[in-house]
């Protein structure tokens, strides 16, 4: 693809320091140890992984919630790692985030309608206080909720249509990038279907970029179309969502993939499961080499000197070993 | 199959200040020995109210307004007991012994000042006569079938020092510790990452082979269902709308709501994708609920007849059956407003 990415990480570190008390050493922990990726414009990038894996502090880093300790993130080609003033307003236009939960990512004393039409007061984008009225019902109508909705408060409402408050509000400012962090994962299963299509027919008409975050495997499929793995901090697979699913070459993606339950009870009983052995091992001290090695089934003595990189096999980018040999 | 557990028209209420809450409302269903019964329901449809009931641990102002629950031939609901007190006493013979739960949230059911061996060899010590020592060897071996390496030596520590994985495994190990003859389930994977949740499911799995115990699974996950449970209860508005055995459910569903349910999930083996199709709308209120069929507000083939009456329950097989007036004789389709 020779577009130019509409968001681009190259070598992306997150440390942060534990404070382990007086006069005790400060461990640090490598949430997120060096990722690559590029997402273009209109697509939607799904980034899936355990708990701690670091998936939602890389989607934090390129909302600037969370500082970068080492690397750079492009936005439109423009690095926006040390930005400030007006260009970090502007940024800050074009890249928004719907949080994970919509009971406490909305403020109880503000009304529906100061809510979303807040970042509009902030970032001055119509003349009078009219206009952003209008727009906020606008808004209002395109996520799904009535427009007379906009005098009450969060608490009036269902935790699908709060996720639907916090879209429009993400909307508000027409951002070109938006990172959905587990957008679904506190609703429940009837509901998380109107909000994925909604998120959808969104993208449609706006032709918005997502960086889709989730744990839920089966839904990040659906959405995405193209899906990095992550595994403590690293990325272990990159590449088209369904060849990733239907051909994992990475072990950490099969025992991942494998572990999915399937809400189909003849596949469900006539698959082969890779169960892992073990936990996530802590990232404050990460295993030498790869990261994946301390659980693969197939980790050699090699897995645990050399750390594997990112490189092209077949369709994808897959760092593990297992595929160094036999390229083709 | 002999039944385990049989619920006759279970009804459970809850007395807060803005009215009755039916929180469970005339819910019947059995378990067989040696079966996994899987109960799918969104958040208060009932499902968690349901096995509280059985399990005699229903919050202070709720209380079981009618039914029956048998547990192996035994009534033990609240109502067959003169006192509060001869309920309490059978129950807490029962509780842990014959029948055990499984907690969603580890984090909060195991007490985090006590030792992993006190709240382990409790359970063990209250329902048998046997001396601390040989307590102590059956946490160990009890620690050791569900998979916790070095058990010598962690039987020792604290909730805090195990994973989520590892505590969730601690839990089943307390509700297996007397060989129980039912484990309820409610949630046990919900706070699990899917490899730890995949451990944990073959877990309970290999148990209930090895054990011959009966379990009732209570989640909102149709995935964990589909690979479990021989057979499925789907609950809507605190009441079961359809069950069946997990095949009749997944590819001949009856029911609207389980219709629904099964076409918004995405399923990652389909080839192609599929457009998700959401129920519009969001769960009744169960404060105040009419008399009819509960789901009659987001269903798009209601008649008349379903705002009125409480459809009755029609049999499809001999382990599947449906609460719809679709399936009436009168009904035709699409004669819905």
């Amino acid at each position: 693809m020779a577009e130019q990415p509409i968001l681009e990480l190259k070598d992306l570190k997150v440390y942060f320091k534990m404070n382990n008390g007086f006069l005790q050493s400060k461990d640090i922990v490598k949430a997120v140890d060096g990722i690559s990726l590029k997402i273009y414009p209109g697509e939607t990038f799904g980034l899936v992984g355990e708990s701690g894996c670091g998936k939602s502090t890389t989607g934090r880093a390129i909302v600037k919630i969370n500082t970068p300790t080492e690397g750079q993130i492009f936005v439109n080609g423009e690095d926006i790692t040390k930005i400030k003033g007006a260009e970090l307003k502007q940024f800050k236009q074009d890249v928004q985030m719907i949080f994970q939960d919509p009971y406490a990512s909305l403020n109880p004393r503000m009304t529906v309608g100061e809510i979303i039409r807040e970042p509009m007061d902030i970032h001055n984008i119509y003349d009078t206080k009219e206009e952003r009225e209008e727009r906020v019902r606008e808004l209002l109508e395109l996520v799904g909720l009535k427009p007379d909705h906009i005098r009450r408060y969060p608490h009036e409402f269902s935790g699908g249509q709060r996720q639907r408050i916090g879209i429009a509000r993400t909307l508000a400012l027409n951002p070109k990038f938006i990172v959905c962090d587990e957008p679904i994962s506190a609703l429940d299963v009837s509901i998380q279907a109107q909000v994925i299509n909604l998120l959808e027919k969104i993208q449609k008409e706006m032709g918005i970029s997502y960086l889709f975050i989730a744990h839920d495997l089966s839904m990040v499929k659906h959405i995405s179309d193209r899906i990095g793995v992550m595994y403590l901090g690293n990325l272990v697979e990159v590449g088209d969502s369904d060849s990733v699913y239907t051909d994992p070459l990475h072990p950490y993606t099969r025992a991942l993939l494998s572990a999915v339950p399937i809400p189909d009870p003849e596949t469900a009983r006539s698959r082969q499961r890779v169960i892992l052995q073990g936990e996530l091992p802590s990232p404050i001290n990460p295993p030498s080499g790869c990261v994946f090695r301390t659980r693969c089934p197939k980790a050699t003595e090699r897995c645990a000197k050399e750390k594997p990189e990112l490189k092209q096999v077949k369709d994808r980018l897959v760092a593990c070993f297992l595929y160094e040999d036999n390229k083709e | 199959m002999e039944k385990m557990l049989e619920v006759k028209n279970l009804s459970t209420v809850f007395n807060t200040d803005n009215g009755t809450v039916q929180a469970v409302r005339d819910v019947s269903f059995d378990v067989g020995k040696g079966e996994i019964l899987g109960i799918v329901g969104e958040s208060g449809s009932g499902k968690s109210q349901t096995m509280f009931s059985c399990m005699g641990l229903l919050a202070g102002n709720g209380r079981v307004a009618n039914g029956e629950i048998l547990l192996d031939g035994k009534n033990i609901s609240p109502l067959a007991f003169n006192t509060s007190k001869d309920y309490e006493d059978t129950m807490s013979d029962i509780r842990g012994n014959d029948m055990a739960m499984i907690f969603q949230d580890p984090m909060t059911f195991l007490n985090p000042v006590l030792t992993i061996e006190s709240q382990l060899t409790e359970p063990i010590l209250n329902h048998n006569d046997i001396s601390k020592k040989e307590a102590h060897d059956r946490a160990i071996e009890l620690m050791k079938k569900v998979g916790i390496p070095s058990p010598e030596s962690r039987i020792k520590q604290y909730p805090f020092q195990f994973s989520g994985g590892m505590r969730q495994r601690i839990i089943i190990a307390i509700a297996l510790a007397c060989n129980p003859k039912l484990i309820i389930a409610d949630e046990p994977t919900t706070a699990l990452d899917v490899t730890i949740q995949a451990q944990v499911l073959e877990l309970i799995q290999k148990l209930r082979d090895d054990l011959g115990s009966s379990v009732i699974m209570i989640t909102h996950d149709l995935g964990v269902v589909a690979s479990m449970c021989d057979r499925i209860a789907i609950m809507y508005g605190g009441k079961i709308v359809e069950i069946g055995t997990a095949d009749e459910i997944f590819y001949n569903p009856k029911h609207p709501y389980t219709k629904g349910l099964l076409s918004c999930i995405a399923n990652p083996e389909d080839k192609e994708k599929k457009q998700l199709n959401p129920i519009p709308g969001s769960p009744p209120d169960l404060l105040n609920i009419g008399n009819w069929c509960p789901f009659v507000d987001r269903c798009d083939k209601a008649m008349k007849i379903c705002k009125m009456k409480m459809p009755s329950q029609e049999d499809y097989s001999d382990t599947h059956h449906a609460s719809c007036w679709l399936s009436h004789p009168l009904a035709k389709e699409g004669e819905g407003e």
